[in-house]
């Protein structure tokens, strides 16, 4: 990846037609190139707006990698905010830069586009009116807030205002029961006009597909009815041990919102965890919820999920091999172990998981009700 | 009804998970051969991988070769070692995958094997609980496809039982000509259903011939301007820059017109040429590129003189490296009149299409590989910028197939200053660049859609029938003229003998340099 930058300063606002003109004076060497070599040369690619805000504490180098990676998949132009909210001096200065992938057999670049802003003190608030020219008509707008969701702000509903989808990672909350709840609010406020990825919810992706062919295997398809007991291990996250993991709560209110089980308080049990209950028709679930001790450096991570049926001796169950990195699945029914897996698993890295929510555009619906239901959970505790 | 019925999986619901398969056996007919290993068990591990296939999944593998499961499977683990992307497998995740791998040493002449197989597929369905679902992939030469099928038909391994299915997946070459295509459609036909049949053709597997089907279909602007009154012409372009490869024995039988234009080709062409379909299903879609193959004009030994164009490489050079001529390959006659290259004029009669003509090429030995469709609009119909137009080439579309899918427009421009110079530019759209993705192996894609029921991207009946149809008078007078070609007529690294110019040429049009 290589990148190209020059700089537009100003401390009076922003002036968005010298941007643009930074930005267009940045493509010409490429586009000569391109006249003369009729086939190589720099192409210009443009899928997406992305809209990154960050606080000045977060890692630049941090941010710049998980650019790189988010380029590959998805060139475009990115808007990167970075603010101080504690400066009381006001700043603004904005950069632009390209980033640029060698593609293909014939080394063609692929670039995209890159404009930084760093605001500092009260003026961030009209950061947004200076964005909202910048952003390229026609393709979607994505924001990645990378950092806890101020719903009471200014910029943050504003900046909100102007994406088609925002992304966020529940695995950073500080709060993360109260903040989860929040977001359920937020969303069910807005309803059509928000909709919203949470790279929490796309980590749960392979241990949702594991467990869900479970249920494609017309022999087990009648014990899902008959499912009375759920337990699902995790890692308590480190900025909260006492409070369950979101990625635990997300995984049982996505099972509850799928299979039509409702909420109905916590449960009563010996076992050192949290216990639910979960009622549908007639039938009652025990979900029991339990930290693990932690094991090296992941945070908030699930380390298995069993559903049971009592009456027909079922076993259901998804976990982590022992190093972490791989999952195992297996099932059984009245004892008789059927077969098992072992499948590989890649940990992601942050970039590559917001490349992948930004190939999603629609409402992630099952999402929407998972959380919902996750924040039943949390109330009934 | 032959598919098992489909069961709602409440947990499936969604934008993320992606439809996995149902529990079933892939048995491979020819597993000590090199398909198996370079493409079919690679592809099989990668779709476990990225979890497309259920736990309950075995696969047993079955060639005259001595080896017990043991040895398969470490010929298989050698194998993806080798030719997979990830080169490198987990102990652990390999052991899983292991486990549902069995090798039958059997010969497909011999009809007691297949009690053998069926004993077999007993205890596998039990043991991996893959509930009676049967994929069969003949991966053999094609002489054995009809017998294979029989002894199934007949050790009643060929009709599904209750709730579950059978499937076979045929190779290529189908056929080597009109008659052979039919014997053996007949041959499969008295023991399994058309539906049961997938025919494979693994262009149909890219990306970009799918895309070709939402390119045309989910664009609104495109549709209008896609026939005679806005399309001037068609190019097909597939080059290779290979020769026979030490496959000169084969080649001897074949050549470009059955190993390549006869399926691949015209699959190709089926889809620029076809009416939109009333729904993406399989056989709705496969209805409308019949529908399309049956409108092309035949040939006529007096068309194949006028409108086929046939070539031969002599020796040259690829890359900056000199390459024999094809005579001097091995196995290859030294007065070969064995075609490398062929260039065909054809159209279709009927109301979208009357009076264009769609110009065809595939080769070996040329100087890049490329497949590409090119779209060549009219020219705008009055010259108003008069000499500044002269150089300029109309409007063209070009579709790459491979390498770098995508799609470029060419369209006029005004060069900046003051007098008016005009230029073509190109519009660019590489599906590469815009979501940088590695592109599914076709084996992959085309494993999984069989596993799933969609024959959609697979080779239907008629098709392949009609395909024979259409090459049979050019194969028939090449063959009846075979001493009069002047054969080798073109230089490896170069497009073509002169004829095939003179071809495109003589209606004042070129062929475009891809
Ligand atoms: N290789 C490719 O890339 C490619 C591409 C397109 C199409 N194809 C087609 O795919 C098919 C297989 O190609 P390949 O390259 O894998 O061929 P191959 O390497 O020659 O393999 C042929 C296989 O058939 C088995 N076989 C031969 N006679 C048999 C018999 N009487 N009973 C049971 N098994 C028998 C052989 O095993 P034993 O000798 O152990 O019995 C071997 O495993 C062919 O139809 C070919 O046209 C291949």
């Amino acid at each position: 990846m290589q990148t190209q930058q020059s700089t537009v300063s100003t401390t009076k606002g922003i002036d968005v037609g010298k941007i643009e003109k930074e930005l267009a004076a940045m493509w010409k060497p490429a586009d000569e190139t391109r006249d003369s070599q009729a086939d190589s040369g720099v192409t210009r690619a443009c899928t997406m707006n992305l809209l990154v805000y960050s606080s000045v504490v977060e890692d630049r180098a941090g941010i710049d990698e998980m650019l790189d990676t988010v380029c590959e998949q998805h060139p475009g132009r990115m808007l990167v905010l970075r603010t101080d909210r504690e400066a009381s001096e006001p700043k603004l200065d904005a950069y632009v830069s390209t980033r640029c992938r060698v593609f293909g057999a014939n080394a063609k670049q692929v670039c995209g586009e890159q404009v930084t802003i760093e605001a500092a003190g009260p003026i961030i608030e009209t950061v947004s009116s200076a964005i909202a020219p910048l952003l390229v008509p026609d393709v979607p707008v994505f924001l990645w807030w990378k950092d806890i969701p101020h719903y009471e702000d200014k910029l943050f509903n504003h900046m909100t205002e102007m994406s088609d989808r925002i992304v966020i990672d529940s695995s950073c909350f500080d709060h993360p029961h109260e903040d989860m709840q929040r977001l359920a609010e937020v969303i069910r406020e807005r309803g059509q006009l928000m909709s919203a990825s949470d790279l929490n919810w796309g980590r749960l992706t392979a241990w949702r597909t594991l467990m869900a062919s479970f249920w494609d295997v017309p022999d087990y398809r009648q014990h899902l009815e008959k499912i009375d007991s759920v337990t699902v291990e995790y890692d308590p996250p480190d900025v909260a041990p006492d409070q369950i993991a979101p990625k635990a709560l997300l995984a049982v209110g996505w099972l509850a919102s799928r299979l039509g089980w409702s909420v109905e308080g916590k449960g009563e049990g010996e076992e050192d965890g949290t216990i639910f209950k979960l009622k549908t028709n007639g039938r009652v679930i025990n979900v029991l919820m339990r930290a693990t001790r932690r094991e090296g450096n992941i945070d908030g991570m699930l380390v298995s999920l069993t559903l049971s049926a009592r009456d027909s001796g079922a076993e259901f169950r998804v976990a982590f091999s022992k190093d972490r990195k791989k999952l195992e699945t297996e099932a059984s029914i009245g004892g008789a172990h059927s077969v098992g897996r072992v499948l590989s698993y890649e940990q992601k890295t942050e970039g590559q998981r917001l490349s992948r929510e930004l190939s999603l555009l629609q409402r992630d619906v099952i999402y929407e009700e998972a959380l919902l239901s996750a924040v039943q959970l949390i109330a009934a505790l | 009804m032959q598919e098992a019925a489909v069961i709602e999986n409440p947990l499936r619901a969604g934008i993320r998970l992606e439809r996995t398969a149902e529990p079933c056996t892939v048995i491979i007919f020819g597993a000590s051969g090199d398909l198996t290993k370079r493409k079919l068990v690679p592809a099989l591990y990668r779709l476990m991988q990225e979890r497309l296939l259920p736990a309950e999944f075995a696969i047993i593998g079955l060639a005259r070769t001595e080896m017990n499961s043991d040895e398969f499977r470490k010929a298989m683990r050698e194998a993806i070692e080798e030719f997979s992307e990830t080169k490198r497998v987990d102990e652990d995740v390999w052991n899983s995958f292991a486990q549902g791998l069995y090798y039958l040493t059997a010969d497909i002449n011999n009809p007691s094997d297949y009690d053998k197989l069926s004993d077999l597929l007993n205890q596998v369905d039990r043991e991996r609980g893959t509930q009676g679902n049967h994929l069969f992939y003949l991966s053999v030469a094609p002489k054995f496809y009809g017998e294979a099928v029989k002894q199934l038909g007949e050790h009643n391994l060929a009709k599904p039982k209750e709730n579950t299915w059978v499937r076979v997946i045929v190779e290529k070459p189908f056929g080597t000509d009109l008659d052979s295509a039919r014997a053996l459609n007949n041959e499969l036909h008295q023991y399994l259903d058309e539906s049961q049949i997938y025919r494979i053709d693994h262009y149909l597997g890219k990306e970009t011939v799918q895309n070709l089907l939402v390119f045309r279909f989910a664009n609104g602007i495109f549709e209008p301007l896609w026939n005679r009154q806005y399309i001037d012409h068609v190019q097909l372009t597939n080059a290779e820059m290979v020769g026979v490869e030490g496959r000169g024995g084969y080649y001897e039988t074949a050549g470009v017109v059955r190993d390549m234009i006869q399926n691949h080709v015209f699959q190709v062409l089926s889809l620029v040429a076809m009416e939109p379909p009333v729904s993406l299903e399989s056989e709705p879609v496969r209805d409308e590129k019949i529908k399309a193959m049956c409108a092309a004009r035949e040939f006529t030994a007096e068309r194949v003189r006028a409108e086929c164009v046939r070539g031969q490489y002599g020796p040259g050079s690829i890359a900056g490296k000199p390459v024999p001529g094809y005579r001097q390959e091995t196995d290859v006659a030294p007065d070969s009149a064995t075609e490398t290259f062929a260039a065909l004029k054809m159209y279709f009669d009927n109301w979208r299409w009357a009076g264009v003509p769609f110009y065809l090429r595939s080769g070996k030995r040329l100087p890049k590989r490329v497949t590409e469709i090119a779209i060549q609009f009219k020219e705008a119909p009055l010259p108003l910028f008069g000499e500044a137009m002269q150089q300029m080439t109309p409007n063209q579309l070009i579709i790459r197939i491979q390498p770098d899918e995508g799609i470029t427009l060419r369209f006029a421009a005004k060069v900046p200053g003051q007098v008016t110079n005009i230029r073509d530019v190109n519009m660019d759209f590489r599906y590469g660049a815009s979501f940088g993705i590695q592109l599914a192996e076709a084996y992959e894609r085309l494993l999984l859609d069989c596993i799933l029921g969609d024959s959609t991207l697979y080779a239907r009946k008629d098709m392949t029938e009609r395909g024979w149809e259409l090459v049979m008078p050019i194969l028939n007078e090449w063959a009846a003229t075979k001493d009069k070609v002047d054969f080798p007529n073109y230089e490896a690294g170069t497009w073509g003998p002169k004829a095939s110019h003179d071809l495109i040429e003589r209606d004042g049009r070129r062929w475009r340099r891809p």
